[in-house]
């Protein structure tokens, strides 16, 4: 099971990195959706029970050790909730921004806000554009 | 005093944050509350800082009394108290300095709720003793951060906020995964039970810990702007309205410092540890490439807030530069010239808002003679700059040259060179600003009118002569009075030097740790909330 998590944290992440590498904000937005939901998913590959140095189990906190494995350790999920709700946020205030951003550039393409920036390389991006 | 206060520290931002979203109709009132609010702060935090001593390192509070390490530790010690104290000075400089030059349609908007909600944040940041909790710190101040930038919403400023927004939620995102990951290998994410679980684990750290040292540092390396991270903090403080770019540039660098002050030494760059000298390592070629790499990026730009912004990382390569060193009197140093440059900063960028509302442009090409028009706002100018730079009865002087000392002693001889070399270049960048626009020709483009033309009377800026002249003062004081604030900065710093001050002073509140039997709630003691004493 760990194996499969583990596996699919390293897909999420690739695709969330692909994502965020492409010159449309939207895909960019999506990339960071995604990011944080393959850490979310990384803790809880990370979760159960901790094995200390010495191959001391350490048991679920509160309810003290817990040598046969009867309770899995909640605080990692604790984590993963408490990050749940803040990314929550961020994607309303993600999506938000690029509302907005469109409303005043009227573009979403990284190449373009940028070429805005600095109006002297503008030329220079746009040949860029151009070959790509 | 009652430890329990505070938790005030934090609930007094989050209150009036409350309080001046209801009353955003009516500015006078939300800056009436806002003032109160953040004046009252300040005299918590000083009375705090005045009861600590000897006898009483610090005050932790376990929120609904549950146990460290499993309850959510808040310590009040030296550090944290000093770097609140100075957090709360420059909010109120800032908050004081943008009644006179805040445009009015941004403080009409959500400007007064954003901003205590962001001193909420930079509050929580110092006072959490808890790995998780400081990454719901940082996002309340991130989230506070991503709101004050867009702000007036032009087109510049949204292109740069979606930058400055992506980088954080990937820093954001990797510290999570890094805190679930520690708590996974440790089982513990209190600050002090991690430092216990290091020192007591030497020679037998779980595999990877290193890795997830690095990671952290990299999160708080991408907070703080250390090389290579820093690219995004010049490109965004420039969008920001002088006022807010100040409290950017004093709060949110530095507690990504701070956090590097309070665990590194501590726990995952501990100097008593072999196997995390890697660690120790890549903090030094940090702090060395940092400065030497920002401080060219200041002496080569024009524009003014850029010139600050890149000092700012210069300096912040020194403050890791301190922490690299590991010993009680590098500690000092660094939270003397790290409480220093915090008021400093924030003084040049208040100074530039208001060059650019006087001469209309902060673009050195376009400035000159400042000085003979404004002389007080040269003067508070200079003293700052001055300040920076280090001549010797002025404020940052002190902690430099003991910086230097320990550098010598140590013998870091690279790092030393590197300190040197930008102590001189940053004399350089500020004597370039100096000359060009404050002595030369009187010049910019709401200065230099045609010949004959009169220029009318300035508005009178009371409120913003007042904010800078706030962080003047503190500047001066912390320089003349630099033997008692050193002395003070090394007994606030005691515990990072010997973190069995920090250790104790939280894990002794843990009754059932000890015991050899911690399977019953009903052995926690009825009071878990007293002070530490030793």
């Amino acid at each position: 099971m760990t194996l499969l998590l583990g596996i699919c944290v390293a897909v999420i992440f690739a695709v969330s990195v692909y994502l965020m590498l492409s010159r449309e904000l939207k895909s960019v937005a999506m990339g960071v959706f995604l990011f944080s939901h393959a850490a979310h998913l990384g803790i809880l590959a990370m979760s159960g029970q901790p094995v200390l140095p010495g191959g001391v189990v350490k048991g679920a906190p509160v309810l003290g050790t817990s040598p046969n494995g009867i309770h899995v350790d909640p605080l990692p999920q604790a984590l993963i909730l408490t990050s749940i709700v803040i990314s929550f946020a961020i994607m309303a205030f993600l999506l938000t921004l690029l509302v907005t951003t469109f409303r005043t550039t009227r573009t979403l393409n990284v190449d373009r806000l940028s070429e805005e920036d600095r109006p002297e390389s503008m030329s220079h991006s746009v040949s860029r554009e151009v070959t790509a | 005093m009652n430890p329990n206060l505070i938790a005030l520290i934090v609930v007094i931002p989050l209150a009036t944050g409350v309080l001046c979203a209801l009353a955003r109709r009516s500015t006078p009132l939300c800056r009436f509350i806002g003032l109160t609010a953040l004046l009252a702060n300040l005299g918590l935090v000083l009375a705090m800082l005045g009861s600590l001593g000897a006898g009483q390192p610090m005050f932790v509070s376990m929120m609904g009394k549950w146990a460290p390490p499993f309850g959510i530790a808040i310590v009040f010690d030296g550090l944290s108290g000093t770097l609140l104290a100075i957090a709360l000075t420059v909010a109120v400089a800032a908050y004081i300095h943008s009644w006179n030059l805040l445009p009015r349609h941004i403080e009409h908007g959500w400007f007064h709720p954003l901003f205590h909600m962001l001193i909420l944040g930079v509050n929580f940041s110092f006072l959490t003793g808890d790995l998780f909790n400081l990454f719901v710190a940082f996002e309340i101040m991130l989230m506070a951060s991503y709101a004050l930038m867009c702000l007036g919403g032009t087109r510049q400023q949204m292109s740069q906020a979606f930058k400055y927004v992506l980088l954080n939620l990937v820093g954001s995102t990797v510290f999570v995964l890094t805190a679930g990951m520690i708590y996974g290998v440790t089982g513990t994410l209190n600050y002090a039970d991690l430092a216990r679980f290091v020192a007591e684990n030497e020679g037998a750290l779980p595999t990877g810990f290193q890795a997830l040292a690095v990671a952290l540092l990299f999160v708080f390396c991408l907070k703080a702007a250390v090389f290579p991270l820093w690219f995004w903090l010049p490109d965004t403080y420039h969008t920001l309205p002088s006022s807010i770019g100040a409290v950017f540039a004093a709060l949110l660098s530095k507690v990504g410092v701070y956090a590097v002050l309070r665990m590194y030494p501590m726990a995952f760059a501990n100097p008593g540890v072999d196997d995390l000298e890697l660690v120790r390592t890549i903090l030094a070629i940090l702090a060395g490439v940092t400065m030497v790499l920002a401080i060219l990026g200041a002496v080569g730009a024009t524009n003014l807030r850029r010139v600050v912004a890149m000092i700012l990382i210069a300096h912040v390569g020194y403050l890791i530069f301190g922490v690299t060193m590991m010993n009680a009197e590098s500690f000092a140093a660094t939270l003397h010239y790290m409480a220093q440059e915090m008021i400093i900063i924030a003084g040049l960028m208040l100074c530039i808002g208001l060059i650019e509302q006087r001469a209309g442009s902060v673009d050195l090409r376009e400035l000159g003679g400042l000085a003979r028009r404004y002389p007080l706002l040269s003067t508070m100018f200079f003293l700052l700059a001055m300040g920076l730079v280090g001549i010797p009865p002025l404020s940052g002087f002190y902690g430099k040259a003991v910086l230097l000392r320990e550098g010598a002693s140590s013998g870091a001889w690279w790092l030393v060179g590197a300190t040197t070399f930008t102590a001189v270049l940053t004399l350089v960048a500020i004597a370039r600003v100096w000359i060009t626009a404050f002595w030369s020709e009187l010049k910019g483009p709401l200065l230099d009118l045609p010949e004959g033309a009169k220029a009318g009377p300035d508005m009178p800026l009371p409120l913003a002569y007042a904010g800078i002249g706030l962080l003047v003062g503190v500047s001066l004081i912390l320089g003349f009075g630099a033997e008692r604030s050193y002395s003070w900065t090394q007994q606030a710093t005691a515990s990072l030097a010997t973190p069995s001050i920090y250790i104790d002073g939280v894990l002794d509140l843990n009754p059932i740790r000890d015991l050899p039997d911690n399977s019953t709630l009903a052995l926690i003691e009825p009071d878990l909330q007293h002070t530490v004493t030793p």
